[in-house]
């Protein structure tokens, strides 16, 4: 999995400061195949064109309040799938899988019935990844309320999207 | 957050919106409106609407209030809106349908009732509009862009039906009555075209694609069946609108957009059928299988309009064409997938929190599938011998479909009432320690 550097402009953004330079100082510092975690006040559309100059494709993801997650992956190491959505900070030192599941041929609502049930499993911090066809829209309020937190997002091709849970520890 | 949480309303539009349908078929079948009276008479603008607001609209919104957030992964922009709206939509159309009656002379005279209608409405679907259009926005892919064409005809639509509302109460100036003399067909292609089977045909390409395990249609092709039907409603209302201030006639942009409509419709047969080929669960379930049924009246109507026109009948024949339509392909594919959006809603709202803890029933076990089959059945059929008695011009044989069609629709919705109250779910699954069965009329969040 690609390892991100973490950007936050939002409160440069906030002060009517620009932010570019900030954005192209941490591109500087990155190591070969790491990846650019950007947190902006709106979609920074601009920005798409000079980091795709740059050899990073991008993903991005809408936060509450209409802010954006934008992570820029090296197009050279494109991981096996664009991880886009991440609801918290902090998915350094997640434990590899202990269960692994593809549920992606099941009948609807069956994968988020199995996901649930092997997540109540899981002992303090372990994680399970599963394969589903879709977005799992109704599973992600559930398995917040639960304490769990999740990663997301749909593979290369696009035919599958990837779903990391973790236990709360 | 994230995802999508359970729409409180959505379970009040339906329950509203079924209500208004028995409205409707009790007036058919007690012969008020078309065909007993003028296509263009007060008591058929009372049919029309109570159909095309009450039932159609109202299940429609209450559908996007659940799907838009399902679609872009993110909350409602407000969640409190959709009350509100349904009150002043329900305070509009009554408003509007005594001002019919009493245009029609019905109701002694309080033509005010009119615009203090439109206002209402306007009040409503402004919301409405504001709040999906604002929430389907932030991600416009796919179906999103058919729900935000659709929101825009609902204004247009809106806006052309205020306008006559003034106009008919004769508080719209000589520009009003200009608009109301010809502006009617612009009206009802706005919503019964890009409104309602726009929107309807950008639902059914996710819940098809969905129930079935079947890939999304590419979105280019998607997006060509949305631009022909999308560019079928801007030459209608803007160029007819146009039209009437060139005081030329209307023919010129109905043909155009017609030929349009018919590209847009055959394009997507074509996207649907690639959903049905593609689709990795062999075993249909009964809302699916009933939405073929509307699959085939959508395609019928399209015929039959061929037809009409060919043989030079078309004004004459409208109203059949316009019934199957409306009942034949819209109405039937609401009801079907009504039957399958409650059992799911209800599935989840019940059985989502203990998941997992306890055991739980499927969504399947909520349904019986094999008894609900049959007022599906009767529905469709009724439809399509309605529309064969209105073509043949026989108006008691039409009251009788009707009365066939509101036994159908009776059935689905004890059907649906049976659901909601978990009345098929064996009991010890029924509610496991920690789970609350749901309200018949909203959801609890």
């Amino acid at each position: 999995m690609t390892e991100y550097i973490d950007v936050d402009v939002r409160p440069i953004l906030r002060a009517g400061g620009e932010p570019f330079s900030v954005i192209m100082a941490a591109l500087e510092r990155l190591e070969p195949g790491q990846g650019l975690r950007l947190f902006a006040t709106f979609k920074p559309i601009p920005l798409f064109a000079v980091m795709a100059d740059r050899g990073f494709a991008h993903s991005e993801q809408p936060l509450d309040g209409g802010e954006w997650e934008v992570l820029f992956v090296p197009a050279a190491a494109t991981p096996e799938q664009a991880q886009a959505a991440a609801p918290a900070l902090g998915f350094d030192n997640w434990p590899e899988p202990a269960v692994k599941m593809d549920n992606r041929d099941l009948d609807p609502p069956e994968p988020m019935v199995r996901i649930l049930s092997a997540a109540d499993k899981l002992a303090p911090g372990e994680t399970l990844s599963a394969l589903v066809r879709r977005e799992p829209v109704f599973l992600f309020p559930q398995l917040e309320k639960r304490g769990f937190r999740w990663l997301g997002g749909f593979t290369a091709d696009g035919t599958a999207y990837e779903l990391t849970v973790r236990a709360p520890s | 957050m994230i995802g999508a949480s359970i729409s409180k309303w959505t379970m009040t539009y339906f329950a509203m919106a079924l209500a208004w349908l028995f409205v409707a078929l009790g007036l058919m079948v007690a012969g008020i409106g078309y065909p007993a009276a003028d296509i263009a008479s007060a008591d058929t603008l009372v049919l029309v609407h109570a159909v095309c607001i009450g039932w159609l609209s109202l299940a429609m919104c209450g559908a996007l209030f659940q799907f838009v957030p399902v679609l872009v992964a993110r909350p409602l922009f407000s969640e409190n809106w959709a009350l509100p709206a349904i009150g002043l939509l329900a305070a509009g159309l009554v408003s509007l349908l005594g001002g019919f009656l009493s245009l029609g002379g019905r109701l002694p005279p309080a033509l005010w009732l009119l615009p203090l209608g439109a206002v209402l409405l306007t009040a409503g679907f402004g919301l409405i509009v504001v709040d999906l259009g604002l929430t389907a926005w932030s991600r416009r892919t796919g179906p999103t862009r058919f729900v935000l064409v659709g929101l825009a005809s609902l204004a247009a639509t809106v806006a052309f039906g205020a306008i006559f509302a003034f106009a008919l109460a004769g508080r719209a100036g000589s520009a009003g009555d200009v608009i109301l003399a010809s502006g009617i067909p612009l009206h009802a292609i706005a919503g019964l075209g890009g409104w309602l089977t726009l929107t309807a045909m950008g639902v059914s390409y996710r819940l098809l694609a969905m129930f079935m395990l079947a890939p999304d249609v590419d979105e280019r092709k998607s997006g060509i069946t949305l631009a022909a039907g999308a560019l079928a409603v801007v030459v209608a209302v803007a160029g007819g609108a146009a039209a009437m201030f060139l005081a030329s006639g209307l023919q010129v942009a109905i043909s155009l957009a017609a030929i349009l409509g018919l590209a847009s419709t055959a394009l997507y047969g074509c996207d649907i059928a690639e959903i049905f080929r593609n689709r990795k669960r062999r075993q249909l379930e009964l809302n699916t299988r009933m939405a073929t049924l509307s699959f085939a009246s959508l395609a019928g109507t399209a015929l039959l309009g061929l037809a009409l026109v060919a043989l030079g009948t078309f004004t004459a024949h409208v109203g059949g064409f316009a019934f199957l339509a409306i009942f034949g392909w819209l109405s039937g594919l609401v009801l079907a997938k009504l039957y399958k959006i409650v059992a799911f809603l209800t599935w989840l709202e019940t059985y989502g929190p203990v998941m997992g803890r306890a055991a739980t029933p499927r969504v399947q076990d909520l349904v019986a599938e094999v008894r609900a089959t049959k007022w599906f059945v009767i529905y469709y059929l009724a439809v399509w011998a309605g529309t064969a008695a209105l073509l043949l011009g026989k108006p008691s044989a039409f009251q009788v479909t009707v009365a066939a069609m509101t036994i159908g629709v009776a059935g689905i919705v004890h059907e649906i009432i049976r659901i909601r109250r978990l009345t098929d779910v064996a009991s010890p699954l029924r509610l496991p320690t920690g789970a609350v069965a749901p309200h018949l009329l909203f959801a609890r969040s």
